[in-house]
């Protein structure tokens, strides 16, 4: 057991690396962020300032709370960005994907070990240089309240977020041409995971139903861990017991990849080399 | 001129031909397209709902600068966003040639070819939505009206500019599919009532990146808080425009072939 975990985390500390220097190459596509980022939070930060002009409190966050909170989704988002789907997707569409079968190691491995290599190259070049700049610059409280328990829930939300687009890529398993469920899907991860805002702000049936869905566990989830409380349909959570829940819908989305893996290798019939 | 014009309505028809026969793919990424753009509206929707709101704006006037906004969109990619695409694929797959050889302008031919069907469905859910903010607003008169189509116009040079600044990078900047991101996220600031930024925020982009123009502006007139500076704003969106045009003939002549 402890033989096969050291050669796992061999592998993908290998692949990792290879990905890192493969990526490198387009290091100016993560230092766009470099700009996006900044700007976008600009745009967010006039926002809010002028909704919260003579309130305190609106859906019991504050203006400080809000903008560490949109500073905490972007960072943690460069951190935990996923492009599983689209990869495999590709790779199946073209038939790539028949190499991954002669390799002595699964696809879903080695595509979670590049994701690994993909985003320390974030954490370098868009993680890093945009803390700075909401930090030193903007003024902005982007420390983590616990750093422990913020790098737990990140860790989390960086598998959750593989787990289910790694499970959407699988659709081309089934479908030639699977963009429109892509980006469907996207679409749906983009309004529930909270990066649009905070979940507090649906109505009570959709918060509650976040607590169901897997989006809540990729992003508002772990900034909420990330500034320090939790709150979601008027249920408040200590930080423990929010890092449990995450932890059972990982497991939960863990396993339900790990199956489909499986049977969508039965259905996999692939064309050339 | 009447070339030119057969030209762009064989490609048109081309474009329309092409959404017809993978009517599915249309339909799909039609709806997606238009539920994409809606989704910043929503956000306003929330903050409104919750008994917030942008100071001075209610809820009507501050959707129907985002119901502008998602005109603009639309309008921009249907008759020229995908210039940005078009040219990035052919610089990263070294095809251009296949156009600069054609007896007509390059430039236009790229735009003709640029037409783009699946904005249609959020042309009209702009439209929809335009509807709706629109009546919740009263005194809107034929001048408004007009001025109003007058600065619609000139947000529309500005989404040009942009669309040919991001082609033209990207002769040099090979293959860097988030340069429009870059953009995007400037134009962001014109989404929203010009009144919640800063007045230095105001300047510079109502005259040295004209986003206001693209839905504040317009959406301003028709609600009856124009400001006679709008209209000296239309002067930097023409530039804006012209500027884009030489840029992209400009760096044009960096194109490099990867042979045929």
């Amino acid at each position: 057991m402890f033989e096969m975990i050291k050669q796992r985390s061999r592998v993908m500390r290998a692949v990792a690396f290879v990905t890192y220097k493969e990526w490198s190459a387009y290091r100016s596509h993560s230092m766009v962020s470099i700009f996006v980022g900044p700007v976008y939070f600009l745009v967010q930060y006039y926002i809010w300032s002028a909704v919260y002009s003579g309130e305190s409190s609106i859906n019991g966050m504050s203006l400080s709370h809000m903008l560490s909170y949109f500073c905490a989704t972007m960072l943690i988002n460069y951190l935990t960005m996923d492009f599983a789907d689209w990869n495999l997707q590709m790779l199946i569409r073209t038939g790539k994907f028949i190499t991954f079968s002669l390799r002595p190691m699964n696809h879903m491995f080695y595509a979670l070990s590049q994701k690994a290599g993909h985003r320390v190259l974030g954490l370098l070049f868009e993680f890093i240089p945009c803390f700075m700049i909401f930090f030193f610059i903007f003024n902005i409280d982007v420390l983590p309240a616990n750093l422990l328990y913020a790098m737990l829930s990140i860790a989390m939300a960086f598998m959750m977020n593989f787990f289910i687009h790694y499970s959407i890529g699988m659709v081309a398993f089934w479908m030639v041409q699977s963009s429109s469920i892509r980006n469907f899907f996207n679409l749906c991860e983009g309004i529930f995971s909270g990066s649009l805002i905070p979940l507090v702000f649906f109505p009570k049936s959709l918060q509650m139903a976040s607590f169901f869905l897997p989006f809540q566990y990729t992003t508002f989830l772990p900034a909420m861990v990330y500034t320090g409380s939790y709150t979601l349909a008027d249920i408040t959570l200590p930080i423990p017991q929010v890092l449990l829940l995450q932890l059972i819908a990982v497991i939960i989305a863990g396993v339900v990849c790990r199956v489909l893996y499986a049977v969508s290798l039965k259905h996999f019939t692939g064309v050339g080399a | 001129m009447k070339r030119m014009f057969l030209i762009y309505k064989t490609c048109m028809k081309a474009n329309i031909a092409s959404a017809i026969t993978y009517r599915v793919n249309f339909i799909l990424n039609s709806l997606i397209m238009l539920i994409g753009n809606v989704l910043f509206p929503l956000v306003t929707v929330f903050i409104y709902n919750s008994n917030a709101s942008f100071a001075g704006w209610t809820f009507k006037e501050a959707l129907l600068i985002q119901s502008v906004f998602i005109l603009s969109t639309a309008c921009a990619g249907i008759f020229f966003n995908g210039i940005m695409w078009n040219t990035m694929s052919h610089v990263v797959e070294g095809t251009l040639e296949v156009v600069l050889i054609k007896p007509t302008s390059s430039l236009f031919l790229l735009l003709a070819r640029s037409f783009e069907f699946e904005s249609i469905g959020l042309l009209g859910g702009g439209v929809i939505m335009f509807g709706y903010a629109l009546s919740g607003i009263e005194g809107v008169t034929f001048s408004s009206w007009l001025l109003f189509l007058l600065l619609f116009g000139a947000g529309l040079l500005v989404m040009f500019g942009v669309a040919l600044i991001v082609a033209a990078i990207s002769f040099k900047w090979v293959a860097n599919s988030r340069l429009p991101e870059m953009f995007e996220s400037i134009k962001s600031f014109g989404r929203y009532p010009g009144t919640i930024f800063p007045k230095a925020v105001v300047v510079v982009s109502a005259f040295l990146f004209p986003v206001s123009m693209i839905a504040y502006f317009p959406a301003s007139t028709l609600i009856g808080r124009w400001e006679p500076y709008f209209f000296i704003a239309i002067i930097p969106c023409v530039l804006f425009a012209a500027f884009g045009i030489w840029l992209y003939t400009y760096m044009l002549r960096s194109y490099k072939s990867a042979g045929g």
